[in-house]
């Protein structure tokens, strides 16, 4: 499913990556700028968490149609050089912003990334927005890269709510793979959930690795190989059948089995046997030593 | 500076890695015996160096970076290096005085809600290069700026949001513009709490610093328990890599420190126990 959604979307679509501390997003980011580009598609960028060097670095295909909306040198205007600030994320601006450079093709909206937006303004606010570039005619399709461990699990609700398409990646076991789990909204209502293996490349091309459901019969089987101690050994510690029979049958000391607990409970012929008579001086009531209260 | 901690990180100071953002975080731990071993290195790779000294005084730097072989009072005199003493200048602040005239730097203990925007001011003049014609004036490499450390600022009043904003700017400027280094601490306290997005505490902040940051060394004692000959464990983790290397790469040392420096060694190969 993650190839699908690096191959195309419909119009209107919201796509939002999650990423933690534990897995950077950014590169799955960098792999949709890198495949909307390659399909001569104008891509838009808001940049807040990265420079325009470090976003254009390692992109291999022709940056003519990447327009980088620089609001990382300066997103609360302190210094009175920025390009564009925070508090310019409405529909208004932006659509002004995509106005100024036209195109004959429709525009693919990169954010990166929507925590920085949604930690200066409220997430109504940020939501709406999103809302109406959905609805809007503006754009094409919009991308979002959201830190979903730096917001209320509320917040990163309401905003993944918003999108058709939903990817949370994680580290994966080995060492440059990672996983992704995609939930996709169809415009008919219908929720897909996949969980994919995926490893991005030095140009920015995405190679699903599994589907997880192999992958984990996959990490069984060289378990199973691992598994045979007898094997390499200088001794023979291997039991033939009639050892093994000989061996189940075996009744441990101290196993409590069935047959000694009925051994037990009926005292069989020479064993043991207890007689009690009841002696006077057994009776003895600590409230009444000499047996003479009425009580 | 620590020549394993050099090699650990391949870098020596001749030759590092620039528009560095490195993040020093420990958790129940100490690690601000990291500081001195960037603040000695940088010095000795001839940066200009910007330190926000905010939990200690200078005499305090002055004396450890000597055991290190690096002299303050010299850098500061050729003016290599421009120590913010956060200590004293508070103090002008609390208790002002007619003739302190002091940078504006520590304004945001007057009202704690305005942010830190006076705060990177004073690091962008450190750091951008002033009187480059000035006769006598060394040339000096890249800019780097060192604070210890950003999470006393939210005991200070300062929201967890204007510290990242702050380190965000921070790093607009020293890495990404100047090409220099960040070294930032972030001390945080008690286990690691899930989901914290609510409260706004160290460990939001060091997870916002975490998505900004390109290195980061996470100082925690050992899981089992205290030990006199290994002093706690150092988790190394690159995260930002250009080119070749997308994956993020993370490596696990033990440490003891010693008089004069710090060993780092894989775990389980202490000295003490081979």
């Amino acid at each position: 499913m993650l190839s699908e959604l690096l191959q195309g979307t419909d119009t209107g679509a919201v796509l939002i990556i999650q990423d933690s501390c534990s897995y950077s997003g950014q590169h799955l980011l960098k792999s949709f700028i890198s495949a909307a580009l390659n399909k001569e598609e104008p891509v838009h960028v808001l940049g807040f968490d990265v420079s325009e060097e470090e976003l254009k670095d390692g992109l291999t295909a022709s940056t003519q149609r990447l327009h980088f909306h620089s609001a990382y040198t300066d997103p609360l205007g302190w210094t009175n050089r920025s390009a564009f600030t925070v508090h310019q994320f409405c529909v208004e601006e932006l659509t002004h912003l995509l106005k100024q450079t036209s195109h004959p093709k429709p525009v693919t909206l990169v954010i990166d990334s929507l925590s920085w937006i949604l930690r200066h303004m409220s997430p109504p606010a940020v939501c709406k927005t999103l809302q109406q570039l959905k609805k809007g005619g503006a754009v094409r399709a919009v991308i979002g890269l959201l830190h979903a461990d730096m917001h209320q699990r509320g917040t990163v609700g309401s905003v993944c709510h918003l999108a058709t398409s939903v990817i949370t990646v994680a580290p994966g076991t080995k060492g440059d793979e990672a996983v992704a789990k995609i939930t996709k909204r169809s415009k008919l209502g219908k929720v897909t959930q996949d969980e994919e293996i995926f490893s991005i490349k030095g140009d920015f091309s995405v190679t699903v690795v599994s589907k997880t459901s192999h992958a984990g019969r996959r990490q069984t089987e060289p378990e199973e190989q691992q598994m045979d101690p007898t094997a390499n050994l200088t001794f023979n510690i291997r039991l033939s059948d009639t050892e093994r029979e000989a061996k189940e049958k075996l009744a441990l000391p101290f196993v409590f089995s069935k047959e000694k607990k009925t051994a037990l409970l009926q005292s069989g012929p020479g064993s043991g046997r207890i007689l009690y008579e009841p002696d006077a001086n057994d009776d003895y009531d600590q409230e009444d030593p000499d047996d003479d209260l009425d009580v | 500076m620590f020549t394993e901690l050099n090699s650990i990180l391949n870098a020596t100071p001749d030759s590092f890695t620039q528009g560095e953002f490195i993040l020093v975080s420990d958790r129940q731990s100490d690690a601000s015996f990291l500081i001195h071993h960037f603040l000695s290195f940088y010095l000795r790779a001839r940066c200009k160096v910007c330190f926000l000294g905010l939990v200690q005084s200078f005499s305090h730097y002055s004396a450890i970076s000597q055991r290190l072989g690096v002299s303050l009072t010299q850098a500061r005199e050729k003016g290599q290096l421009i120590f913010l003493e956060g200590l004293k200048e508070s103090l002008s602040i609390l208790i002002p005085q007619e003739t302190t005239t002091g940078s504006q730097a520590m304004d945001f203990l007057r009202d704690p809600t305005v942010g830190l925007q006076r705060l990177y001011e004073f690091v962008r003049s450190s750091v951008s290069s002033d009187g480059g014609g000035e006769e006598g004036v060394e040339e000096w490499g890249p800019p780097v700026l060192l604070v210890d450390d950003i999470s006393v600022l939210l005991s200070l009043g300062v929201s967890a949001g204007a510290a990242l904003d702050f380190s965000h700017y921070c790093r607009a400027t020293v890495c990404s513009q100047l090409q220099g280094n960040i070294v930032m601490l972030v001390r945080c306290h008690g286990e690691e709490a899930e989901d914290d997005g609510s409260d706004e505490g160290s460990e939001w902040l060091l997870k916002g610093l975490t998505h900004q940051c390109s290195l980061t060394l996470h100082v925690q004692g050992l899981p089992t328990g205290y030990c006199r000959d290994i002093h706690g464990q150092v988790e190394v983790c690159w995260r930002r890599r250009r080119g070749d290397g997308q994956h993020t790469q993370k490596k696990l040392f033990q440490y003891k420190v010693h008089d004069k420096g710090a060993s780092f060694f894989a775990p389980g190969t202490s000295s003490a126990v081979l």
